[in-house]
C-alpha cells in the first residue's frame, strides 16, 4: 500500500480541476490531506463499518483513531446496505469505510455523501468507464450499480462526533447473485481489464483527500462571504457534483426507502445550495428533498 | 415539566378566550423587505399530498439581487405587520409580521399537552425513525410503554443519505406523545416526542380527558 506521503502526492498529481491557481488547489488538498493518514488492510472483515465503530470505542485505549482512517478489507461476510439491503462483497471488489472527524459546519457536513460521490465517480471514470451520479452519491455505469455509499455518523467515547463513510466497489468481482443480475456490473465487465486492487484504493483515497478539501475549501469560501446566515449558492463541491450526475432533467420515483415505499413521481430539475433535489411535481409545483432517495423511470 | 398543580380551569380559560396561536414571522436573512399581504388579510398554509403547494406569498425579500418569496407556513389571519421596515434593508431575525392561526379542538389539546410533557425536538430539518431498538419496543408493546432515559439513542435523523443516532438529552420518562411517523420529513424545531415522566402521567391524562369533555 501507498505511504501517506506517496498517496498526497498521488492526490496532487491527480487533481484534474485548472480552474484553481496552485496556491489555492494546495489549501484544497492540505485540508483533505488527513485521509487515508493510517490505513487498516485485512483479508476479511464481517463489516469495515462495524470494524471502525470498533477501532472508535475499542480499539485503542489511549485515543480514538485519527481523523481520515481507512479500514479495508479484500472480502466482507455480512455487509449491508441502506435499510439492510444485501450488499455482495466478494472477493475482488473494493471494500472500505473511512473516520472523519465532525469539524464542519452542520450546512457543510451533510455535504459528505456528495463529496465519497464524487470520489468514486472520479476512480471509475479514469479507469475507463463513464460513471454518473444519481442523487445523492449512487454510482452507475449505463443504467447497473457499479458502487454503493453508506453515510452514518457516530459519537466517540469522549462525546465528539465522527462521520463513517462506507464505500463499495465492483472491481475484477464478475459474479453477483441472482437479484443482481442485470443490475449490476464491474470495472472489469465494463473494460475487460483486471485491475490492481491497491491501485484502484490508492487512486480512490486521492480523489476523497481532494474532494472533502473541497468541501472544506467551500465552507472557507461562505464564511469568507459577508452574509453568514444561509448558504445561498452552491459550492464548488456541488457545481462538481452537477458536472458528473445525470439526475437533473430525469423522470424519478422519489421515497424515504424508495424500493419499499415510492411516494410519488416527478422530474428532477436541480439541487439547491445544499444538495437539496428540487423536483417538479405533475401539478408544476415544486417540492425540494433533503433526505430520502430516487430511482430513474 | 410544569408543577403537578396543574389550573385546570386556567388552562381552559385561557384557550377559551383566545383559541389562536400566534405563529411570528422574521427575516429568514438579511435583505430588503417588500411585503406581500396587509394587516387582517387571510392567507392559506402549505396543503398538498406532499405539503408541496406553497402557503399564501408573505413578503419578498431581496439579497444580492436575488429574491427570494416567503410563504405561510399556517392559515390564519395576518394580525402583525412591522410596516416600518417596509422596503427597507433588514437584519436576518427581524419580526416582521404575525399570523393567527385559529385552533382546532385537537390542535388546543396538543398545545396544552405541550406546556406539560418535556419535548425532544428536532435538531435538523431531516426525516426521522425510530431506533431499531425503540421501534421493536414499540410494536410489540405500544409507545407508553416504553421508559426512555438520558443517553438513550432513540432515533436516527436521515439527511442526505447520511444516519445519524440522536440521543434523548431529556429528563426520564414516558413516551407519551409521538409527533412523527417513521420516516416524515421534519423541520427543525419541531417536536418529535412528548416524554412524560411517570408519577405525573395520571396528570396529563386527566387534563386530556378535561379538555375533551369541556372543549365544544
Amino acid at each position: 500500500m501507498l505511504s501517506h506521503s506517496a498517496l498526497c502526492r498521488l492526490a496532487r498529481e491527480s487533481s484534474p480541476d485548472t480552474r484553481y491557481s496552485p496556491d489555492t488547489a494546495r489549501r484544497i488538498l492540505r485540508y483533505g490531506a488527513p485521509v487515508g493518514s493510517y490505513i487498516e488492510h485485512h483479508h476479511h472483515l464481517s463489516r469495515c463499518m462495524d470494524h471502525l465503530r470498533y477501532l472508535v470505542h475499542e480499539g485503542n485505549s489511549v485515543s480514538t483513531p485519527d481523523t481520515g482512517s481507512v479500514v479495508w478489507a479484500d472480502k466482507l461476510s455480512d455487509s449491508s446496505g441502506r435499510f439492510s439491503r444485501p450488499w455482495h462483497a466478494p472477493p475482488g471488489g473494493l471494500y472500505l469505510a473511512l473516520l472523519w472527524a465532525d469539524t464542519l459546519l452542520p450546512e457543510f457536513s451533510r455535504q459528505i455523501p456528495f463529496a465519497a460521490g464524487i470520489a468514486c465517480c472520479e476512480t471509475i471514470s479514469s479507469l475507463g468507464p463513464s460513471a454518473r451520479i444519481k442523487w445523492v452519491n449512487d454510482l452507475h455505469v449505463g443504467d447497473k450499480k457499479i458502487s454503493g455509499i453508506l453515510s452514518e455518523a457516530m459519537a466517540g467515547p469522549d462525546d465528539e462526533w465522527f462521520h463513517l463513510i462506507g464505500i463499495g466497489i465492483n472491481v475484477n468481482n464478475t459474479v453477483f447473485p441472482e437479484e443482481l443480475q442485470g443490475k449490476a456490473t464491474a470495472l472489469r465487465i465494463e473494460t475487460g481489464r483486471c485491475f490492481d486492487l491497491e491501485e484502484v484504493c490508492s487512486l480512490l483515497l486521492a480523489r476523497l483527500q481532494w474532494n472533502f478539501g473541497l468541501l472544506y475549501y467551500a465552507e472557507e469560501q461562505w464564511m469568507a462571504g459577508a452574509d453568514r446566515t444561509a448558504v445561498a449558492k452552491k459550492g464548488p463541491l456541488l457545481e462538481r457534483w452537477l458536472e458528473l450526475s445525470d439526475t437533473p432533467g430525469r423522470l424519478v420515483l422519489y421515497g424515504y426507502d424508495v424500493q419499499k415505499k415510492p411516494l410519488y413521481q416527478a422530474k428532477a430539475m436541480d439541487i439547491d445550495a445544499i444538495g437539496g433535489l428540487i423536483m417538479k411535481l405533475a401539478d408544476g409545483s415544486q417540492v425540494t428533498e433533503y433526505s430520502g432517495e430516487i430511482l430513474y423511470v | 415539566m410544569a408543577s403537578e398543580k396543574i389550573h385546570f380551569d386556567e388552562i381552559i380559560s385561557k384557550y377559551r378566550s383566545d383559541p389562536y396561536d400566534y405563529v411570528d414571522m422574521y427575516a429568514v436573512h438579511t435583505g430588503l423587505v417588500r411585503f406581500l399581504v396587509d394587516d387582517g388579510i387571510e392567507v392559506q398554509g402549505v396543503s398538498g399530498e406532499w405539503n408541496h403547494i406553497p402557503g399564501s406569498n408573505l413578503y419578498e425579500i431581496t439579497r444580492e439581487r436575488n429574491p427570494k418569496v416567503i410563504t405561510s407556513k399556517t392559515n390564519g389571519t395576518v394580525s402583525y405587520l412591522n410596516k416600518e421596515v417596509e422596503g427597507k434593508f433588514v437584519e436576518a431575525g427581524t419580526k416582521l409580521l404575525t399570523v393567527r392561526h385559529p385552533l382546532k379542538k385537537k390542535e388546543i389539546i396538543e398545545a396544552i399537552l405541550q406546556e406539560v410533557l418535556y419535548l425532544f425536538i428536532a435538531p435538523e430539518r431531516a426525516r426521522y425513525y425510530f431506533s431499531m431498538d425503540v421501534q421493536s419496543r414499540i410494536d410489540q408493546k405500544g409507545a407508553r410503554s416504553i421508559v426512555i432515559n438520558p443517553g438513550d439513542e432513540i432515533i436516527t435523523m436521515s439527511l442526505m443519505k447520511r444516519d445519524t443516532p440522536v440521543y434523548y438529552d431529556g429528563e426520564a420518562g414516558i413516551l407519551h406523545s409521538v409527533y412523527f411517523s417513521p420516516g416524515d420529513s421534519i423541520d427543525q424545531g419541531v417536536p418529535l416526542l412528548g416524554v412524560c415522566p411517570e408519577e405525573k402521567l395520571a396528570v396529563v391524562q386527566k387534563i386530556i380527558t378535561r379538555v375533551k369533555a369541556e372543549w365544544e
